[in-house]
């Protein structure tokens, strides 16, 4: 199933406006090397996302989904992060509950200093996803 | 073209069918669904929990697929439905009826492309009900009867140890000629037999709706009743009563994207459903049947009603379906009856 | 055991004297042996009231239902509205009131103990009662079922609902008035019994096995229909998902987001599956009506369950206990799990 010579995982990577979208940023300023498998989405918030961004994303075809926030208790919003964590909890338990493999659900936190930890983060999440090979299960299949 | 045919011959009967995909009823995570035959078959099912429509009418279909290039003319490509053949054993009566008025749908005032180039490939080797399959039947108050040919290329009946097999339509007799060294000629004594199981099938009892023939009349004179909604009250506006029925055919079409760029995607059918809300809702917010009394009448009064007005012969083939299959106990026979009895 | 007429007695009294505007229950129907769904509002008709084994049906439907009828119609509500319930359509309601969607002075609850049992599965019946039964009735721990060939006693525990013979509070802890023992702790089977069962398996197997259940739904929604905690106006399965008004542009409305196709295949059946069961976590309390009017058998308990069942092992969170508790997702503890979190 897979080709690791020339497959390449997609990667939607939803991150916080705040901490985590900055971290990526300074990663790409400070020429940090790490893969361009992912697509930044910026949200508001890791507390903003409904689990049905994951799920349409896996739907329209990513392999593997990311979502980063602040810190806990450094959430702009007091407590989004704290949201999140419980709720994407349950949603990355439900998805590996229909059998879904649990390397393509990722979450971190990255604060808008951590430009690294984002680049080690996306590097580690392409090599875990490599192996899996394309993402079908939650692919739409409307052909 | 009738003929007896000893039941353990039937699987070698569908082996005989080549240049046929064969499906027949089978018992699959609880429910009774036609699926392709593999391994023998036995004809010993109530009826099965989806009518055979889906076959000529499926849930969903691609009608073309379009792609557009940033600057250059969309194009549009045909998608036509495959050709190959298929023979669903254990048709029930009800359901090859149901099949004769989706024909008519779809092929009286227009012809319907993608309908047709699948219904022409379908055959149905019905099966006679000698005893009624569900305890809501009611075929026998809207014109049909456990032992009705109408829609189906074969009836079989089973005479204990063998079927009586008859053909009903040219596709029938090809069916039944594709093995003809299995089959055997009907003796006077099953003849007889034939006749005597069939007049007791015709006196199963049944549910029933009262005085049929003045329904429609009837249910026109009480399109304002308050009754509906009283009638209604427990519906939960799901999509049960109508995704199930054999005669139900209303339809959505739909783009669904499948890529940006460039952008392409297909323009496909799926079935409609009267009981869901937003089934007639405006682009403006107005629906003009917002409640769920207004729903019911119209599922009802398409059946009883409408379609009569249209085609000259109820819609309802008096499955069952949705009466049993209803979360809440919606019964279309005692709706029927209520209405019709309150209309004096 | 409850006798059917302190039900009725109950009701007819409740209505005379003007105490609430209707009573919601169970009356006898015409499909078999079911009971029906009913609203009464005269007191001579609280004696088509029923209470057998066959009121499987969560009427905390019906509350919403009438909750929507009165803001649309923009009437003051005036008395009450009764409804019977039992243990988990009570849980149902707390969960109701506890999202605000009415206020508890709002509804007068006549709740109803399972006792020993619980309710009947249709599916459950076939093989062990001749025919088609035309009545049942409880009766301690048995269900009696009049067939064409005489009465035909089972031990209710052989044809029940898993979700009752699972069931940990089949008492309406809520309630105005209750009908019953408490027999809470009764234990048929254990909490999570048939969620345990299937997790066993490996991670092929669940995927093998849900890809077949998705793969068969109809998308009648009558899961999401029959569902009291499913009340939002506009699902993100519908086609309908923003408000429409006279200044909304062709574009946006070619623009509007659709999560999840109308085609019943399998990748929007799972996104509509999997959505579902994340709004019902917290929320969910497992009448298991979802998965009793699913016409292909979809085996939708497993997922609520499987979310329950985290709630309460991670955050010890237990659905439809108390109306004034934060709810499952609008709340956090220092100690949520995090190690998943990189
Ligand atoms: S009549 Fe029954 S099956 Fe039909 S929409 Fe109403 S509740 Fe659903
Ligand atoms: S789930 Fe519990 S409370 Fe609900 S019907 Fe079953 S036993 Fe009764
Ligand atoms: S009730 Fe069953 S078939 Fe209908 S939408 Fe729900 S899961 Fe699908």
């Amino acid at each position: 199933m897979s080709e690791p010579e020339t497959y390449e995982p997609k990667i939607v990577a939803f991150l916080c406006k705040w901490c985590s979208s900055a971290g990526s940023d300074l990663a790409g300023v400070s020429r940090i090397q790490y893969p361009a498998n992912a697509t930044p989405i910026t949200v508001p918030c890791s507390g903003s996302i409904s689990p049905l961004y994951i799920l349409s994303a896996f739907n329209k075809g990513a392999d593997g989904v990311l979502l980063s926030g602040c810190h806990i208790g450094d959430c702009h919003y007091i407590e989004g992060n704290y949201l999140a964590r419980r709720k994407i909890y349950l949603i990355k338990e439900l998805l590996e509950f229909v059998g879904v493999e649990p390397d393509r659900f990722r979450m971190s936190w990255v604060s808008a200093a951590e430009g690294a930890k984002y680049a080690q983060v996306v590097k580690d999440f392409v090599a875990d996803l490599k192996p899996l090979g394309p993402q079908d299960k939650l692919k739409a299949d409307r052909t | 073209m009738e003929k007896i045919l000893h039941k353990e011959r039937i699987d070698d009967w569908i082996s005989a069918l080549t240049g046929w995909e064969v499906l027949s009823p089978a018992l699959e995570d609880g429910i009774w669904a036609y699926r392709p035959v593999s391994g023998a078959v036995r004809l010993d099912h109530p009826n099965t929990t989806q009518p055979p429509k889906g076959l000529a009418f499926p849930q969903r279909e691609v009608f073309f697929s379009f792609e557009q290039i940033k600057g250059e003319a969309p194009r549009l490509t045909q998608i036509l439905p495959d050709t190959v053949q298929r023979a669903v054993f254990g048709v029930r009566p009800c359901d090859g009826r149901g099949a004769v008025r989706m024909d008519r749908v779809f092929g009286d005032h227009v012809e319907d492309t993608y309908y047709q180039a699948r219904r022409k490939n379908v055959a149905y080797v019905g099966l006679a009900c000698n005893q009624p399959p569900s305890a809501n039947c009611f075929c026998l108050s809207v014109g049909g009867s456990p032992v009705s040919t109408d829609g189906l290329d074969v009836l079989l009946t089973d005479l204990g140890d063998r079927y009586f097999v008859a053909a009903v339509t040219e596709t029938g007799k090809a069916l039944m000629t594709a093995a003809n060294s299995l089959f055997d000629e009907p003796a006077d004594a099953d003849r007889q037999q034939l006749k005597s199981v069939h007049t007791e099938a015709l006196a199963q009892p049944q549910r029933a709706v009262h005085n049929p023939d003045a329904v429609p009349a009837k249910l026109k004179a009480s399109f304002k009743s308050p009754l509906w909604e009283e009638l209604a009250r427990a519906c939960i506006g799901c999509g049960i009563c109508t995704f199930l029925c054999p005669t139900c055919h209303c339809f959505d079409i739909n783009d669904e994207v499948t890529g940006s760029a460039p952008l392409k995607g297909n323009r496909v059918r799926t079935w409609d459903n009267c009981q869901f809300p937003d089934f007639t809702m405006h682009t403006s917010g107005h629906n003009p049947r917002p409640t769920v009394g207004a729903r019911l009448r119209q599922r009802v009064c398409h059946k009883f009603q409408y379609f009569p007005e249209n085609f000259g012969m109820p819609q309802c083939t008096g499955c069952g379906r949705c009466i049993s299959e209803c979360p809440v106990g919606i019964d279309i026979v005692s709706v029927v009856n209520k209405v019709v009895e309150h209309a004096g | 055991m409850i006798n059917v007429r302190d039900i009725r007695d109950a009701a007819r009294d409740l209505l005379a004297k003007g105490e609430v505007r209707a009573v919601i229950g169970y009356r006898r129907g015409s499909r078999g042996m079911a009971a029906e769904p009913v609203v009464i509002t005269a007191p001579e008709q609280a004696d088509e009231l029923v209470w057998d084994p066959t009121c499987f049906h969560n009427l905390a439907l019906y509350l919403v239902e009438d909750r929507k009828f009165l803001a649309h119609s923009r009437k003051a509500p005036g008395a009450p509205i009764a409804i019977i319930a039992k243990g988990c359509d009570a849980r149902a309601i707390v969960v109701l009131m506890q999202e605000h969607y009415f206020k508890r002075e709002e509804v007068y609850i006549i709740g109803v103990s399972c006792e020993g049992v619980g309710v009947l599965d249709e599916r459950k019946l076939a093989g062990h009662v001749p025919g088609t039964p035309t009545d049942a009735a409880f009766e301690g721990d048995d269900f009696v079922f009049t067939t064409p060939e005489g009465e035909k006693r089972l031990p209710a525990r052989e044809v029940m609902a898993d979700r009752c013979l699972e069931c940990r509070a089949p008492f309406p802890k809520e309630h105005n008035v209750v009908f019953g023992e408490d027999k809470t702790g009764r234990e048929l089977a254990a909490p999570f019994a048939a969620l345990a069962r299937f997790e066993e398996q490996g991670a092929t197997e669940r995927w093998d096995f849900w890809r077949r259940q998705f793969e068969r739904c109809i998308r009648c929604f009558a899961c999401r229909s029959v569902c009291p905690m499913c009340y939002c106006d506009e699902c993100v399965v519908d086609s309908i998902t923003f408000p429409v008004a006279p200044e909304t542009t062709a574009d946006e409305k070619a623009n509007r987001i659709r999560w999840i196709e109308r085609s019943a295949v399998r990748s929007e059946n799972i996104t509509y599956h999997m959505t579902r069961a994340m709004h019902l976590a917290g929320r969910c309390i497992d009448c298991g009506e979802c998965e009793r009017v699913c016409p292909v058998n979809i085996p939708l308990r497993l997922l609520n369950n499987k979310m329950e069942r985290e709630a309460r092992e991670r955050f010890g969170y237990e659905p439809g206990a108390s109306i004034g508790a934060a709810s499952l997702v609008a709340s956090f503890n220092d100690s949520d799990p995090g190690s998943f979190i990189r």
